[in-house]
């Protein structure tokens, strides 16, 4: 008996996040049937994926980043940066597999830079990635002389607006394939295992032969390279490049992964219920659209959501004290 | 004696069910400097922190000039004129030193603070203290025997009545000291009574009226020191009269060193440890807490960074690179479990496979073969736990040290490096732990124990190292002439 609570016990955070976005989807689906509107259509399920798919893919490596006890608040500005970038290679005539594979490695760069000042600058992550931010926008707004850019090949935007067997999105099928990777390094790899034990106790980390420097290190590359693969999409979708694209995406990447249950102090939560995160949030965006509300009270929907769904989490910590 | 002015009688306290005080005793005479005496884990500090309301207790009574006290918070202790003045200092680093003597009760009007009255008035505390530095000093630019006299001063502006000081000399110079206890000695004029805890016997003599020895959480007794000697207080903090059947080893293989550390430095830490651990063997580190024990064994492992000499296993040098170390062999099970022992928010299973994935990831890792290897330690072990999946920190002492245990039994380590072992856990578990030890023996891996249970290094140890401030005083043959006498000497008072 007591084991079997032990496992519902563990099982409720999960719980919780599935039953959150059940009673969104259905207090959308009632609302608009009353409205007259179709909500649970195929279409607008692919269409809710689709609007959280880049913030999906950046919530990965907050998730990460979150999970060590660290923040990452650069993301939103390497999207940014990597919209110009890449724009520029793409009109430099590089081939647009080479120019994706530039990007993710300028990302990478962006990500190893804050991991070595966080693990051997001891530099608090906040700081660096506070400092990392304000230079990747500063970057993007420097090597195009802020000036946008548009005129893109055909071929970019079909990166993103390609429908495989002509029914579904192929930015759904990226976030599927990313998470479907993550779980697994997450859960069944070395790397992953060490990931956790490095946020919930780093000096048992350590004493336990982790490099808990090194893990450190590649969860902010990690980072850097879901936030270049974000921003490849949100370029494609866009087929247009604007320096101060992405601005505030770190913000939502970690809305998705703290509603999923990532604990903020690090060691615990599972990344696939960031995706579930990502979701709901876009899920509320994607309903209050259908239903016609204006964007003000989106914003402050997604904000209540937000310390709810933390609220609701940490209501169980407090009874059990 | 009813003049005291603080009694404490028949006090009980354990933790997970483990006793650690046992109708414990205190008396302590206005105007005297009472020694607390004990080896480490006699419950000393645990008295301390019932007495400052840090612990409640569990039965028991606690008097003030006669007067019966309940359990109280520790901001009540200090109102009533209990002050504890522990060796790690309770100040604000960034605030001036007349802030810091009067935090939590600044002088002033209504939501103002008047800087000016507060000045004045900590330069009366200071004085009297002989603490000669303009009160706007800040906290951290002072000496730790400066911080210590801020500490007193604190204490006295709170009238204080009880004063204890944990240790006081053991970061401070001699010329340091002797005005420490000048000022000690004008304390006691106004009557404050002055629980002293220290391990350096000289001071005691120098600076005590009377001395209480406990021993195992037990009154033992109290004595005049103006009556008594250094040898006598040893003799009763040891006189423990526990049956132990000593463990005979006949593995140890002396023609086999497997690690051979010479002239190891760390810092201004350690100086010139030099020993041999041979294979089958238990090598005993005793010595009190402070003495280096827990860095000369982080220093082996690579945990530490030694800053001088060599650590040879099996005639390789070993680097100063924890992972490959522990790939190679050598482990340390840390003292401290919750802070470098065991990752609490994770499961039983998680903790035992962290340190093995090398050789569970093949190259992803198999769910069915991470339960199947938990359940086998915590059924070999007998670790008392609902499942694999409970996390640790709702495990129990013993059954969390056991998780710590399992980690490193699975990773078939050669040289396992004990440090307190058996800290903090109930006797069962204890004769466990030890059969564990005996197990690595027999398949022919080798032992480093640290542990301040003399008892537990007398049934143990083939060989003990005492140490002391920093260096191995002496290693000693456990045969049968040994007794912890002998050990606490040496730990105590050096080889002279």
């Amino acid at each position: 008996m007591e084991i079997v609570k032990k496992k519902i016990d563990g099982k409720l955070s999960t719980l919780t996040i599935y039953l959150g976005l059940g009673v969104i989807f259905l207090v959308f689906a009632l609302t608009c049937k009353i409205l007259g509107k179709n909500f649970l259509t195929l279409n607008n399920l692919f269409n809710i994926i689709t609007q959280a798919s880049i913030i999906s893919i950046l919530a990965i490596g907050a998730s990460l980043v979150i999970v060590t006890g660290g923040i990452d608040l650069s993301v939103g500005s390497i999207v940014g940066f990597i919209g110009i970038f890449g724009g520029l290679l793409i009109k430099a005539e590089l081939p647009l597999f080479l120019a994706g594979i530039l990007c993710i490695l300028a990302g990478a760069l962006f990500g190893f830079a804050n991991g070595m000042l966080v693990s051997y600058g001891k530099v608090p992550p906040f700081i660096v990635t506070l400092g990392a931010m304000q230079v990747a926008r500063g970057l993007a707004l420097l090597i195009n002389r802020g000036q946008p850019i548009s005129g893109f090949p055909k071929s970019l935007g079909m990166v993103m607006s390609f429908k495989v067997f002509g029914l579904i999105p192929v930015s759904v099928l990226y976030v599927f394939v990313f998470y479907a990777i993550i779980v697994v390094i997450m859960g069944y790899t070395k790397f992953g295992r060490h990931i956790y034990s490095v946020g919930g106790n780093i000096n048992a980390a350590r004493l336990s032969g982790v490099n808990v420097k090194k893990i450190i290190v590649m969860v902010y590359v990690l980072s850097g390279i879901f936030a270049a693969i974000g921003g490849i999409m949100l370029l494609a979708r866009l087929t247009y490049a604007d320096p101060n694209a992405g601005a505030g995406y770190e913000m939502n990447a970690i809305a998705s992964a703290v509603i999923g249950g990532i604990s903020l102090s690090g060691g615990k939560g599972k990344i696939g219920n960031t995706l579930v995160g990502a979701i709901i949030l876009s899920t509320l965006t994607c309903g209050l659209q259908i239903m016609n509300v204006p964007t003000y009270y989106q914003t402050i929907v997604t904000g209540i959501v937000i310390v709810s769904a933390v609220f609701a989490d940490k209501k169980k910590e407090r009874q059990s004290e | 004696m009813s003049d005291c002015i603080l009694r404490m009688s028949n006090i009980n306290k354990s933790f997970f069910g483990v006793p650690v005080l046992k109708e414990a005793r205190l008396e302590v005479l206005p105007g005297e400097v009472h020694v607390l005496l004990g080896e480490n884990g006699a419950g000393k500090s645990t008295l301390i922190k019932i007495l400052s309301g840090a612990y409640t207790r569990e039965g028991g009574l606690i008097e003030i000039n006669g007067q019966a006290i309940p359990a109280i918070s520790p901001k009540e202790a200090l109102n009533i004129g209990i002050s504890v003045i522990y060796q790690e200092f309770n100040l604000i680093p960034d605030l001036p030193v007349y802030e810091n003597i009067f935090v939590g009760k600044e002088f002033g009007k209504g939501i103002f603070v008047d800087h000016k009255q507060a000045m004045e008035k900590a330069e009366v505390f200071m004085k009297k203290v002989g603490l000669n530095v303009s009160p706007k000093t800040l906290v951290k630019d002072l000496s730790v025997a400066q911080k210590q006299l801020v500490e007193i001063a604190k204490a006295i502006s709170n009238h204080v009545k009880i004063l204890v000081l944990d240790e006081p000399t053991a970061a401070i110079t001699e010329k340091e000291s002797d005005m420490l206890f000048e000022i000690i000695k004008e304390l006691q004029k106004e009557k404050i009574g002055i629980i002293y805890i220290s391990h350096r016997m000289k001071e005691l003599f120098e600076i005590g009226d009377r001395c209480t020895v406990m021993r195992d959480g037990e009154y033992v007794g109290t004595v005049n020191l103006s009556e008594t000697s250094e040898d006598e207080l040893t003799k009763m903090m040891v006189g423990r009269t526990v049956n132990f059947e000593k463990n005979i080893n006949n593995l140890k293989d002396n023609d086999q060193v497997v690690l051979e550390v010479n002239q190891l430095q760390y810092r201004n830490y350690l100086k010139d440890i030099s020993f041999q651990l041979h294979k089958g063997e238990i090598l005993g580190f005793a010595g009190l807490v402070g003495a280096g024990r827990t860095e000369v064994a982080k220093c082996v492992v690579g945990a530490l960074k030694k800053t001088g000499g060599s650590v040879k296993y099996k005639n390789t040098e070993l680097s100063s690179s924890l992972p490959e170390n522990i790939r190679k062999g050598i482990v340390y099970l840390s003292e401290d479990r919750k802070e470098e022992g065991l990752v609490l928010s994770h499961s039983v299973m998680d903790n035992i496979v962290l340190p093995n994935l090398s050789k569970l990831a093949k190259p992803f890792l198999r769910k069915k073969e991470m339960v199947c290897c938990a359940n086998n330690y915590i059924q070999t072990l007998r670790i008392k736990t609902h499942s694999h999946l409970t996390e640790v920190q709702n495990l129990s002492g013993g059954n969390q040290q056991k998780v710590v245990i399992a980690k490193w039994l699975y990773s078939e380590a050669d040289i396992c490096i004990f440090d307190e072992p058996t800290r903090g856990i109930d006797v069962g578990a204890r004769e466990e732990i030890y059969n564990i030890m005996k197990d690595l023996i027999e398949q022919g891996k080798s032992i480093i124990m640290i542990s301040s249970d003399l008892v537990e290094i007398l049934k143990m140890c083939d060989r003990v190292a005492v140490m002391r401030e920093g260096m191995i005083e002496t290693i000693l043959e456990n045969n049968a002439d040994l007794t912890q006498e002998i050990i606490l000497k040496y730990a105590m008072q050096g080889g002279e």
